[in-house]
């Protein structure tokens, strides 16, 4: 069964239809990569899987769960949305990471919070707490910050804000991750150091889905690749097939006017 | 003779004090109160909002404090609302600057909300808080900081502002210093008074910029 599924999603803002019939379907430990030229409506289907605009049409299942479905009134309870979000998790072209915290207290936060809601969290507050940091370490010297925890991320480079960013994704948990255009906000020689954590990623089978210009890097890493345009998914595939061999003249026109850049 | 100068300047000061700070209760949350109108979806309100406070913004505060002091007292058939005395100015040199001072700092508040980029709280979001959550954990601060340097500015115009009041004869510092030139206390034609009231202003004023000096230096951890 496919952990997520994304089933005719619809997207208009005022006139403009910005999403159109969109679904696919991803496999655990899989990672996708969606490309496209810009406006064609990436961002706003990473917004739409973690809720943060609701579609106006469609459904979307997490592990054969429908959490959203446009036509059920009973599934878009606000209530009910902050949970579902936690499904997913979504990295920032512009990090947006909590100034006023070092980069320890910004992977710590979200999880502290959750942790208070919890019942028996008063009794066993130092034991949980104290796992929530050393979860929050561990994460932050995987993607190789252990020196810089107790920096702000006015202190840090644009890569290494990226990084913390991504580790305080990591912090929940997500069933899917999301990245969008992780990579854009940052000067070309800082964008290695950000690909090689997601590389890693992807090696330890995480359930990505990754919008990116980086073509080589979207063939290289995900197992699928998503062309958008217009809205519309033109062509889906085998990473390799749609990069090398593909189909659809929307498609090759795309790549070529890349690799000409 | 100083002492006795310097003893009636002081209960001119204190009235001052009294007005600034009633001034800083009242219009710091009134103020708050006003930015959410001026922001607000509904349009009618929003508009109503910034045209009132487009008009307190447009005049000075010394004619508002006229018009609110002397006006009420022309109209109402029930004579004038404040007391007599300097209970009744005090009372009317309060609201007006109040609801002077609440404008100005309503567009403070709105600067430094506005300021907040979206992006925090869409992360905060995304992190599955709540908006109470990220209001108090995460923007909160970041607004106080954006507000600091201008509220500081507002609030030292605030301390020279309370002078006014003596347009309505409040019994504030300059007007105790200015008495002591028509004659009081058994002194009359005395000059260094009036000049002495400048004191009271630099010391007051000096403090609360090392006050806020201090303040911002306190937010500065982070950007
Ligand atoms: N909040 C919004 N209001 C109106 N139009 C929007 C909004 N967000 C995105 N759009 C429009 O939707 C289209 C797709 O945008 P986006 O999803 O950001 O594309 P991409 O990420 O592929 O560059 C663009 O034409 C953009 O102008
Ligand atoms: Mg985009």
């Amino acid at each position: 069964m496919s952990v997520l599924e994304v089933r005719n999603i619809e997207k208009h803002f005022g006139n403009i239809q910005v999403l159109n019939d969109i679904s696919f379907s991803l496999e655990k430990g899989q990672a996708i990569a969606i490309i496209g030229s810009s406006g064609s409506g990436k961002t706003t289907l990473l917004r739409c899987l973690n809720l943060l605009e609701r579609p106006d049409g469609g459904q979307i299942a997490v592990d054969g769960q429908v959490i959203f479905d446009a036509a059920d009134l009973t599934t878009q309870r606000e209530s009910e949305i902050r949970r579902k979000r936690l499904h997913f998790g979504l990295v920032f072209q512009n990090f947006n990471l909590f100034p006023q915290y070092t980069a320890l207290r910004n992977v710590m936060l979200a999880r502290e919070l959750l942790a208070q809601e919890q019942e028996g969290f008063k009794a066993n507050k130092r034991a949980i707490l104290q796992e929530i940091r050393a979860g929050a370490e561990d994460l932050l010297t995987q993607v190789g910050l252990q020196d810089r925890m107790d920096n702000y991320p006015h202190q840090l480079s644009g890569g290494q804000q990226q990084r913390v960013a991504i580790a305080r994704a990591l912090a929940l948990r997500p069933d899917i991750l999301c990245f969008d255009e992780p990579t854009s906000a940052l000067d070309p020689e800082l964008t290695g150091e950000v690909l090689r954590v997601i590389r890693s990623l992807a090696e330890r089978n995480t359930t990505m889905i990754i919008v990116t210009h980086e073509m080589a890097f979207a063939r290289d890493v995900a197992d699928r690749i998503i062309f958008m345009d217009e809205g519309y998914i033109v062509e889906e595939g085998p990473a390799l097939e749609v990069i090398n061999h593909p189909q659809k003249e929307r498609t090759k026109q795309f790549l070529t006017n890349f690799s000409n850049q | 003779m100083f002492m006795t100068v310097v003893g009636a300047l002081n209960v001119g000061f204190l009235q001052t004090l009294k007005l600034f700070l009633v001034t800083l209760i009242g219009a710091l949350p009134l103020g708050l109160v006003v930015s959410f109108g001026s922001m607000s979806r509904f349009a009618p309100l929003r508009w109503l909002t910034r045209t009132f406070v487009w008009i307190i913004r447009g005049t000075p505060l010394m004619l508002q404090l006229l018009i609110l002091f002397y006006i009420p007292g022309y109209v109402l058939e029930s004579g004038s609302p404040w007391p007599g005395g300097e209970s009744g100015r005090f009372m009317a040199s309060a609201v007006a600057f109040i609801i002077n001072y609440a404008c100005y700092f309503s567009e403070i508040y709105r600067g430094g909300i506005q300021g907040v980029p979206v992006g925090q709280l869409e992360a905060g979001l995304v992190l599955g808080m709540t908006r109470g959550q990220i209001f108090f954990r995460v923007t909160l601060l970041q607004m106080i900081k954006r507000i600091v340097p201008p509220m500081s500015n507002e609030i030292i115009t605030l301390v020279k502002d309370t002078s006014l009041a003596r347009i309505i004869s409040l019994q504030e510092v300059i007007w105790a210093g200015y008495s002591f030139l028509k004659g009081s206390h058994g002194y009359a034609g005395l000059l260094w008074p009036i000049f002495f009231t400048g004191v009271y202003y630099l010391l007051f004023n000096g403090f609360l910029t090392l006050l806020f000096g201090w303040v911002e230096k306190k937010l500065s951890y982070f950007r």
